[in-house]
């Protein structure tokens, strides 16, 4: 009867939980802060390495007045960095601050797959090549100089002298070798990247520094495909397994201006920032930046919040943009404004939205109402693009007139896009035998024109846009029928050509190739010409283009098959929505390109300005 | 229990690939991108690697095969080797290309940690206001306790999670609480406690928790709350209507003795009952309350795995989410056997 | 003796549980939002409507509202009113719902074969010629907007809060938000109606078989309860709704599907209690067929206590199809207060108040209603509170 467990023992046993629950936290935390302070002791021992290094060659005489020279050697390709390093008002230190939505599954080189490991890698890693913002033409990189071959079959590299990764290997011709020879090798779990690599059959190192690529087959893809990929140090990976390498999840270490404070042990925690440190060791200009930052803020008004009060730098390029909504608001606060700057900028990598038109009922079925261009031209012009921008988009956005973004040189600047024109549609559509009658639009059958829409149940803008286009047909007497679909089910209706208009969204690249998507061979099977269009003139371009070493010729080409894609109108193409940034206004450097904002390692803030010192 | 288990998964499972869309979605998300000739070889790649192109039941025996304890070892290539005992894995997520066990381990804990600071609230609360209400039975302050818990009870947690963040969290409005997440991006370079450095005061790891889930832990624990009250006073009530109480009274107990000594304790066996159901119920709840407040636990990830058909991680968290539910009832059970003398398991 | 007292025992049993739960204030107020709610649902497409009520133009007198109700809301309208008009009609209970049926079917065929409300809809036109002046007279609906309407007369119509002219605001598509809202009392209403029935039925029918042949069923379908019991609702409805087709007819068959479990146990539970009774071992003694023991004696009782898990039930279900509109999973086209509820905290960060206030309460004085109502049915039913 007395050792009954009462509500006494009860609270007791309750306080004693909550003690070692106490006492569990506070050993995580203090375990924490070792972990910081051993990678202290670390960065420490290395810098009074190097430091000693350099006092030893400053004894021995080695910086005498070549070093001008060499540093100019050195330094070709990144002039644009040299150039902004050269402002009056430049100084070194502060910490840049992006936001993403969520922590990439992998930071590991070759079996990452998402979009901010890819930015991260562009920080700490760098490729043979780099690209000119404005002009888009290849700049020395790693590589100081290269030679294509006439035949697009052979490519060879000449690599700077000097250069070492930041835990100090020096790079050279076997690094070159050993990152493609890896990224070929079928045990990695990177099928998707493999596939671009499909046409190098290999790497010869001719030395220590020239390398030689060969390719099997002639593709105007092949020099980025060379020169755009980034060199992983054989030192430190060929330490790994394949089997390490698919597991691992942060194995990050390269030769770029920031690295990794542990270039091996990053896990993907949720909520815990990336940092990125000055890579002392860099070969170029000494880094503007202390430490390069990406926080994780999942929900998107927090995001807004984190800008606000500034906790975050910049909001928008190299990570997570705000939405046209969130944008405008932030403009609408006078005292936002005056402490950041603000752009919305073109860029080629932000892709385009379009619909598309199933030529075929089904599968290779009988010819659709879309199998007549001038029907499809009609649905061109029942679309009120410039509204959608103005209301979906809040005017952040450009009309698309075909699959090359308007800033490359592939593009054909003479093309205008068909007008929003109801009149002149229904125009068209009576030539192609749809008559309209009372206040509907009838096919050559007797039966209205009705088009079932299918789009991917994903995202707000694709939501807010089909009551548009719906509305708008509408008005012409078109009945529009939308057909949200998971992702999945949208995805596995367009390989099996079961759908009769589809809109979708194609990433973008500076260099496009159309092959996978317009030529005819893809209309088969589950190729990307999931509209089954057919042609054999653009097939011909197409399929020449992509052989042609010269580049003028190669571009008119390019222009050619713009042309005809105007004209024909496969797609109905929507539109391309803005790269927009907004960021503290002490980041100086900063300057609008072609591709976006121009890159964060010509930033610096102002010793004035600067905000954090550690 | 492990036939319910099986049959749990099983449910699931063959629901997943007989729907539109199959188990397949990474899978077609990965070579959405790619021409028909890489497609396809990466197709090939990853129906070899994960089985994806087996009959559904031969991906669920292969899934069982990979929890079991004795079974055929599984390549990393996808074939089987030889049979014997082995690790019990749970398997790799198609969508995100990590072990599950991985992202379980970091996902759990936090909707466990909500759970547990939300239970202690819940049982309080209807404790004292069951017991109170039980007290004053037929008075205005009874009414309105039995009133107010069924309009608590009502109020659907979507309501009263995007009301308490628009209105409290809101920079627009009251900016008292943030409005989601577990910790400020700061807190990780914070202290354990509250202190007072060169820069001014600075909150704490710990704070920062409690402040992060001020908000969160209302949202769960205000449905649950309102339930055990009406639970609690029942069987207060109930428990005062009887035998014993009266003789107990008739004796010259003072009212207080009765009521803490013996109608209590027999009350609790009514609230340990419930405990089965509470908590998979506020596991049902702590999915809205991740979603809304970006809170990183299982009820978000579960829904992401969902929304991707991600084969291995939707089987994983039926089976824990099942495993939970079977858990609390054993654990009900042991409670029970330890609350009242009555009770006797063989 | 059986045949007849039968028949007057159960109205008056019926009777008796009514009068007592009318007594009680929480009924009346459950009961008084859901007739509302229910006035609301079927008078709907002449509460809110951008088309007229009435219009004279160019000397020419039309409803287009009238001219434009589709299938639906004819169907609705005729089982309303017969069900008003045999309310009081001194008919059994087994004619009125023969009746009720008979209607049903036949306006079903009838609006299929004969309503054909316009496929392309134009809402602006109305207004655009209302004020170019074309129109001599116009009665609008209370509400003169569709939950469709998306106002492309307006430059920028989206997410305004409530003024004279819309009077709940607009949501995210410029649409008027009392519009949808008062349509999504339809989706709120059928969801929790037929899913509730759906599981009532699949409860009783397999609660009844474990009751009644003990033995190896009972020992299967209590694995079966086990299994629907032991993973938490949500995630099991999660798994379910995301893998189908996101119609609301398969969306009411998941919940119902999901929720059978509380009433098979209730039945179960009476009909083993039941079994060795007396008075049903007399009925199979003397020869009465399986069939009416069941349907007379056992069932009646036993579902007294499904009567009150349903009330609870429909507010769950209301419950769970809000939720998983909000979280993105549920239905996509129509609005439901769920799905309206989403908006309210914009992408942006702004917290559109109107947006949560009104789908919210909504959902909620409903959720409500229909406790209070279930409160007032067990307290009514209980025996120790007699």
């Amino acid at each position: 009867m007395d050792n009954r467990f009462g509500v006494k023992d009860f609270v007791l046993v309750l306080l004693l939980l909550i003690i070692i629950v106490m006492i569990a936290l506070a050993m995580f935390q203090y375990d924490r802060q070792w972990t910081v302070l051993q990678q202290t002791n670390q960065q420490l021992t290395e810098l009074t390495g190097d430091v000693a290094r350099v006092r030893q060659r400053v004894e021995q005489g080695a910086f005498a007045t070549t070093q001008a020279a060499s540093t100019q050697d050195m330094y070709t390709g990144l002039e644009r960095v040299v150039k902004s390093y050269s402002s009056p008002d430049y100084a070194e230190g502060d910490t840049l601050t992006m936001v993403s939505q969520a922590p990439p599954d992998k930071l590991t080189p070759v079996v990452s797959t998402d979009l901010l490991s890819f930015t991260i890698q562009g920080e700490v890693m760098d490729a043979l090549l780099g690209r000119d913002p404005d002009t888009f033409a290849f700049t020395p990189n790693l590589a100081s100089d290269w030679h294509v071959s006439d035949d697009l079959l052979t490519i060879d590299f000449t690599l700077k002298r000097g250069i070492t990764f930041s835990d100090g290997s020096p790079f050279m011709a076997d690094d070159v070798v050993f990152t493609f020879e890896l990224s070929k090798n079928p045990k990695l779990e990177a099928p998707g990247e493999q596939s671009l690599l499909d046409h190098l059959t290999s790497v010869e190192k001719i030395d220590d520094y020239h390398v030689r690529f060969h390719f099997d087959a002639p593709y105007f893809l092949s020099l980025i495909t060379a020169g755009n990929t980034p060199i992983l140090s054989k030192a430190f990976y060929s330490k790994y397994s394949i089997d390490e390498l698919n597991q691992s999840t942060g194995l990050l270490i390269g030769s770029g201006p920031y690295r990794m404070a542990d270039p091996t042990s990053w896990t993907p925690q949720p909520g815990q920032p990336i940092v990125l440190l000055r890579n002392e060791r860099y070969w170029g200009p000494r880094p503007s930046f202390n430490k390069i930052i990406w926080k994780i803020i999942e929900n998107p008004s927090a995001r807004t919040t984190a800008f606000t009060n500034g906790d975050i730098d910049c909001y928008g390029t190299l990570s997570f943009g705000p939405s046209p909504e969130s944008f405008d608001q932030m403009l609408k606060n006078p005292a936002i404004v005056a402490r950041t700057q603000h752009y919305a900028l073109d860029s080629p990598v932000q892709g385009y939205f379009y619909i598309g038109w199933n030529v075929k009922v089904g599968r290779d079925g009988p010819p659709s109402p879309f199998a007549d261009p001038r029907v499809r031209r009609a649905m061109t012009m029942l679309c009120d693009r410039q509204r959608i921008i103005r209301d979906i988009l809040h005017g952040y956005g450009t009309i698309c007139t075909g699959p090359f973004p308007p800033s490359s040189p592939q593009a054909d600047p003479t093309i205008q896009p068909w007008p929003y024109d109801p009149d002149g549609a229904l125009k068209l559509l009576a030539e192609a035998g749809y008559v309209y009658k009372g206040d509907r639009v009838y096919g050559p059958d007797g039966q209205p024109l009705k088009i079932k829409l299918m789009y991917p149940n994903e995202g707000y803008v694709l939501k807010r846009c089909i009551p548009l286009i719906q509305d708008a047909f509408a008005r012409a007497g078109v009945e529009v029928d939308p057909d949200p679909q998971e992702w999945t089910v949208f995805l596995q209706r367009t390989q099996n050509r079961q759908f009769e208009a589809a809109v979708a969204g194609w990433g973008g690249v500076i260099d496009n190739d159309l092959y996978q998507i317009f030529d005819s061979h893809f209309s088969e099977g589950a190729g990307d010409d999931f509209t089954q269009y057919v042609n054999k003139d653009l097939d011909a371009a197409i399929e020449q283009a992509r052989i042609t070493a010269d580049e003028t010729k190669r571009n008119e080409l390019w222009h050619k098959c713009a042309q005809i894609i105007h004209q024909d109108q496969p797609y109905t193409f929507l539109f391309i929505d803005r790269e927009m940034t907004i960021m503290d206004s002490r980041i100086h450097g900063v300057e609008p390109t072609k591709v976006g904002l121009n890159s964060p390692q010509e930033w610096y803030v102002p010793k004035a300005l600067q905000k954090y010192h550690d | 229990m492990i036939p319910t288990m099986l049959g749990i998964t099983a449910l699931v499972f063959f629901s997943m690939a007989l729907s539109p869309g199959g188990v397949a979605g990474p899978l077609l998300n990965q070579v959405s991108r790619l021409n028909t000739v890489d497609a396809k070889r990466v197709r090939e790649y990853y129906e070899k690697r994960y089985g994806l192109d087996k009959p559904a039941y031969v991906q669920y025996a292969r899934w069982l095969n990979l929890i079991s304890p004795i079974g055929w070892r599984p390549n990393p290539d996808g074939s089987l080797g030889g049979f014997g005992f082995k690790w019990p894995s749970l398997g790799e997520s198609l969508g995100r290309h990590r072990p599950v066990s991985d992202l379980i381990e970091e996902f759990l804990p936090v909707t466990l940690l909500l759970q547990a600071i939300s239970i202690p609230f819940v049982y309080g609360f209807g404790f004292l206001a069951g017991i109170t209400s039980a007290r004053r039975r037929g008075s205005a302050y009874d009414n309105f306790v039995g009133v107010s818990q069924l309009a608590s009870w009502s109020v659907p947690t979507i309501w009263a999670g995007v009301m308490l963040i628009g209105f409290l969290a809101n920079r627009d409005y009251i900016s008292l609480f943030p409005s989601s997440g577990l910790h400020e991006a700061e807190a990780l370079n914070m202290a354990f406690f509250p202190h007072f450095t060169p820069q001014g005061w600075q909150r704490g790891w710990l704070l920062d928790c409690i402040w992060h889930l001020i908000l969160p832990v209302v949202c769960l624990s205000y449905g649950g709350s309102a339930f055990l009250t009406k639970l609690m006073r029942g069987s207060v009530l109930e428990n005062l209507s009887s035998d014993y109480v009266r003789t107990a009274r008739a004796k010259g107990v003072p009212e207080n003795f009765v009521l803490y000594r013996h109608v209590l304790r027999n009350s609790l066996l009514a609230m340990i009952t419930v405990a089965a159901s509470i908590l998979p119920a506020m596991l049902g709840g702590s999915v809205v309350v991740e979603s809304i407040f970006s809170i990183p636990g299982m009820g978000k990830l579960g829904v992401e795995a969902v929304e991707n058909r991600d084969r291995e991680l939707v089987l994983a968290i039926t089976l824990i989410g099942g495993l939970i539910g079977l858990l609390s009832t054993i654990i009900r059970d042991v409670l029970y056997a330890m609350a009242d003398p009555r009770v006797i398991y063989d | 003796m059986t045949e007849t007292a039968v028949q007057t025992m159960a109205p008056s049993l019926a009777n008796d549980v009514t009068g007592r739960t009318m007594r009680r204030w929480g009924a009346r107020l459950g009961l008084t939002w859901i007739v509302l709610l229910v006035l609301l649902a079927v008078f709907a497409p002449f509460l809110a409507n951008s088309r007229p009520l009435l219009l004279k133009s160019h000397g020419h007198w039309s409803s287009p509202a009238i001219e434009n109700l589709t299938p639906a809301d004819v169907i609705i309208q005729a089982v309303f009113w017969t069900t008003i008009i045999l309310w009081k009609m001194p008919v059994s209970l087994r004619t009125k719902i023969l009746i009720e049926l008979a209607v049903l079917v036949s306006t079903t065929i009838g609006a299929l074969v004969w309503v054909h409300p316009s496929e392309l809809v134009i809402y602006e036109t109305y207004r655009q010629d209302e004020r170019a002046g074309n129109v001599e007279k116009v009665i609008n609906a209370p509400i003169p907007f569709s939950p469709d309407d998306h106002q492309r007369d307006l430059e920028d119509a989206q997410l305004k809060p409530p003024d004279s002219a819309h009077w709940m605001g607009t949501t995210e598509n410029s649409a008027d938000l009392a519009s949808n809202m008062i349509f999504a009392t339809r989706i709120a209403l059928s969801i929790g109606f037929i899913s509730v029935s759906i599981a009532v039925v699949i409860g009783v029918i397999v609660g009844g078989l474990m009751g009644y042949f003990v033995g190896w069923v009972d020992l299967l379908g209590m694995r079966l309860v086990e299994i629907f019991d032991a993973v938490p609702t949500l995630l099991l409805l999660l798994c379910f709704i995301a893998f189908f087709p996101r119609n609301l007819y398969i969306m009411m068959a998941i919940i119902g599907l999901t929720g059978w479990v509380g009433y098979a146990y209730f039945v179960r539970g009476e009909f083993l209690s039941l079994r060795d009774r007396d008075f049903v071992q007399a009925a199979r003694a003397a020869g009465i067929p399986l069939r009416s023991i069941i349907f007379r004696h056992m069932l009646l009782n036993g579902l007294t206590p499904v009567i009150v898990s349903a009330s609870f039930g429909v507010a769950s279900a209301i419950l769970i199809e809000s939720t998983l509109s909000f979280l993105g999973i549920g239905l996509v086209q129509e609005s439901s207060w769920g799905a309206l509820l989403e908006e309210a905290l914009g992408v942006g960060g702004t917290f559109y108040w109107w947006i949560a206030l009104y789908p919210g309460l909504a959902i909620f004085l409903t959720v409500f209603a229909y406790n209070l109502l279930g409160e007032a049915l067990r307290d009514a039913l209980d025996p120790k509170l007699r």
